[in-house]
């Protein structure tokens, strides 16, 4: 009985047939061996449960994955993004078409579509063709030249032209002032007329743009029928915006 | 039962402490531990409708524990490790005890405490996983056998070697003449 350590183990556990059980208590009253090694044993098992693992908040739950959010109103797509950029190109649009170039008495005057002032009655000069302003820049660069010779011939020969020599200094200033009076306007009026230029060429490209944003727009309406709606409101609160 | 989220809650309330306990003192790393029992009702709640009740719940929830430590020693080629603190802090040891033991009583069990864990961390995987289920969570001989896949016989054989080693062991620390015979 004392080689089988299956037995020891059943009674140490007290997991054991009631007969087998009585058999081998009577056998632990006369073997040492068995009984110390029962004991030691036993020592050990109760020195095992001293092992406690670490104490601590498990909480452990099972959850269902987080559903999907709730689909909003609206979802931000690439066609949101086409329509935003479209409105933004609109919004400048709107605000340099009614860029405001006068020229007037005060001067230039330049003012864009954010100052809503009344537009003021177009200045005839301000409708100068590119071809007149060219011509009219070739004919002051013509007299300017014709009064550079007039007056290097003046201090270079005693001989003068008679309608040259006729002229006194102070005639003289006050004609040169004159010309130059004159250049500066004919440049601001240059100036003006350029910007004319630059807004009309600007004005054909806008409309260029707004009729391609236009067929976008269109095509976009067609896909999605929310979409429709929105850039229509889109539509409607930037048309509002502008006024 | 099957998809009822409360239900299964209920029962991993009433497992957690069991499943992490087995896991830890298989494993013997408190956070390994931690993610294997997690990881055991998250695979018991999916498998819940091929549970036939064919064996007791907690019969299961061991074998997924034990089956998911196997994975863990394997997948991490190293023998358990107790991770336990170098010092005592007897302050907080006297939180633990019972109004009737002494802090040196309290320092003696820590001590044993940390001694076990330290021979048990040495015994071969088989003999630990027999005396873990058997001295902490009073499985029978048959219930052991039946997890471990092994006759009875055999539970009984790594049951007396594994306490014999400890015996050995735990004497060698000291630890013996504490308890004594």
């Amino acid at each position: 009985m004392c080689d089988s350590k299956e037995l020891l183990v059943s009674f140490l556990y007290d997991e054991i047939d009631p007969a087998e059980k009585h058999a081998f208590q009577r056998h632990l009253s006369t073997c040492v061996e068995c009984r110390d090694e029962l004991a030691a044993l036993g020592a050990t098992r109760a020195q095992v449960a001293l092992w406690t693992p670490p104490d601590g908040d498990l909480g452990f739950r099972i959850v269902r994955e987080a559903e999907s959010p709730k689909r909003r109103w609206f979802q931000l797509s690439p066609a949101w993004g086409l329509a935003a950029a479209a409105m933004l190109l609109v919004a400048i649009g709107a605000a340099i078409a009614n860029l405001d170039i006068r020229y007037g008495s005060d001067g230039l005057v330049v003012r864009t579509g954010w100052n809503h002032v009344n537009p003021a009655p177009q200045s005839a000069d301000s409708n100068v063709t590119p071809v007149e302003w060219k011509a009219q820049a070739d004919q002051l660069d013509r007299r300017l030249r014709e009064l550079e010779q007039t007056m290097s011939a003046r201090a270079g020969s005693p001989v003068q032209n008679a309608s040259a020599s006729d002229l006194s200094d102070a005639e003289l200033l006050h004609r040169v002032r004159d010309i130059v009076g004159q250049s500066e306007t004919r440049h601001e009026r240059m100036v003006a007329t350029r910007l004319t230029e630059l807004m009309r060429e600007y004005d054909a490209q806008r409309r260029l743009d707004l009729a391609t944003i236009d067929q976008g727009m269109t095509r976009l309406q067609n896909s999605s029928g929310v979409t429709k709606d929105l850039v229509q409101r889109l539509l409607v609160r930037t048309a509002y915006d502008a006024k | 039962m099957g998809g009822d989220l409360d239900s299964f809650n209920q029962l991993v309330l009433r497992w957690e402490r069991p499943i992490y306990a087995l896991a830890y003192r298989v494993i013997g790393r408190e956070e390994d531990a931690r993610d294997v029992a997690q990881e055991t009702f998250l695979r018991a709640f999916r498998a819940l409708k091929g549970f036939k009740g064919q064996a007791k719940f907690s019969s299961w929830l061991y074998r997924i524990t034990l089956n998911l430590c196997r994975d863990w020693i394997r997948r991490e080629r190293r023998t358990p490790l107790v991770q336990a603190p170098e010092g005592v802090d007897v302050i907080e040891l006297a939180g633990e005890g019972t109004p009737s033991e002494t802090v040196e009583e309290l320092v003696s069990r820590h001590e044993i405490g940390r001694a076990v864990a330290k021979a048990m961390s040495q015994l071969p995987e088989e003999q630990r996983t027999a005396i873990i289920l058997k001295e902490y969570h009073g499985l029978t001989f048959q219930e052991i056998a039946d997890l471990l896949d092994c006759p009875l016989s055999t539970v009984k054989t790594r049951l007396y070697q594994g306490l014999t080693v400890l015996r050995k062991q735990l004497r060698d620390a000291g630890v013996e003449s504490t308890f004594g015979k």
